[in-house]
């Protein structure tokens, strides 16, 4: 089952149009002349079309699904995990099928590990070899993250990159980095904030952002001055 | 710096070293980086290049284009030589086909100048 959020209204998600469109028949507006790169990427694409290894048809979904993919899709496993104890036991027994029962489909052949933050504990993700990221459930990485500040310190002195972040891990708590591959992918499951008791799932799912499932930030709740 | 250091750590492999402060910088794709990324994923469906090809294309490029090319340009130029590699496409395909971009979006920038 396909999950299609086409929620263009999103912050982040206002369209360039300067550059081409990102409908491979749609070239008609254009103001300037392609890039190389971008017409290398032209080139090859309609070649591939053209020698009928794939369709131009599939290109135009998969940019769909890629636009369909957001950090709400993880906030959303998040929350029923803070809910639902049966739910997160099976989350955290295997990550793909628990994203799966809420609808989340793996577009991939990617496996999913859920790793829980606890008051002992705090989980970091990186990838040090490129970019390895849970796209399905929470979309493209930010550039931060392919960048080598990130992938080349996280794995070595994550206290000091939590730092960076305004993050500050006590010292008696461990910091557990785990490093991601083309097929194991990690997503953190943040600790809930304490004061949320009488929140709703979709009120819960609504505090959780992108940088706490990766584990660069915990999970911030202010109650309201009533 | 001795040579022995090149051969075990291949340009991909940073884990580990010194690095300056993290920024925290982000953009939206361009619609060509979106483009590029789909069709990586198309490829992976298809068997055609998969995601370790693909980590191994870049890292293929070398330290100086990885360094120099941006994170889609290493992309589209690493399934290039991948697909030359595995006798998909040639040279001079691409260099047939990219003449025949270039041709068609000057002709659309001409018919329509302002846009």
């Amino acid at each position: 089952m396909h999950v299609e959020n086409h929620d263009h209204d999103e912050p982040g998600h206002d369209h360039h149009h300067d550059h081409g469109h990102s409908d491979p028949h749609e070239e008609i507006s254009i103001t300037e002349l392609p890039g190389y790169y971008d017409m290398l990427e032209t080139a090859v694409r309609e070649l591939l079309v053209e020698r009928k290894l794939f369709g131009a048809d599939e290109i135009r979904r998969q940019i769909e699904v890629l636009d369909s993919r957001t950090p709400a899709l993880g906030a959303k496993v998040v929350a029923r995990a803070w809910v639902d104890g049966e739910f997160r036991k099976r989350l955290l027994e295997d990550g793909r099928k628990g994203c799966e029962e809420l609808g989340i489909s793996f577009y991939d052949d990617t496996q999913l590990i859920v790793l829980e933050n606890t008051p002992e504990v705090h989980n970091l993700i990186v990838c040090t070899l490129c970019s390895c990221y849970p796209r399905p459930v929470l979309g493209l990485p930010p550039d931060w993250y392919k960048l080598k500040p990130y992938r080349a310190r996280a794995v070595y002195e994550p206290r000091a990159v939590l730092e960076e972040f305004g993050t500050h891990i006590p010292d008696d708590v461990e910091i557990v980095v785990s490093d991601s591959t083309a097929m194991v992918r990690y997503l953190v499951l943040p600790m809930r904030p304490a004061g949320t008791e009488g929140l709703s799932e979709e009120e819960l799912a609504a505090l959780v952002t992108r940088d706490a499932m990766i584990g660069v930030i915990p999970v911030e709740y202010q109650e309201r001055a009533a | 710096m001795s040579s022995e250091g090149l051969v075990k750590k291949l340009p991909n492999d940073i884990g580990g070293d010194a690095s300056g402060k993290i920024e925290r910088v982000e953009h939206e794709l361009l619609p060509w980086e979106k483009r590029c990324h789909a069709l990586a994923d198309v490829l992976d469906f298809h068997k055609i290049i998969n995601t370790e090809e693909k980590r191994r294309g870049v890292e293929a490029l070398g330290s100086e284009m990885i360094g120099k090319l941006s994170y889609y340009e290493r992309w589209i130029v690493a399934f290039a030589n991948i697909l030359f590699q595995k006798g998909i496409l040639t040279p001079s395909d691409i260099a047939t086909k990219m003449a025949e971009v270039e041709a068609r979006a000057a002709r659309q920038l001409k018919s329509h100048p302002n846009g």
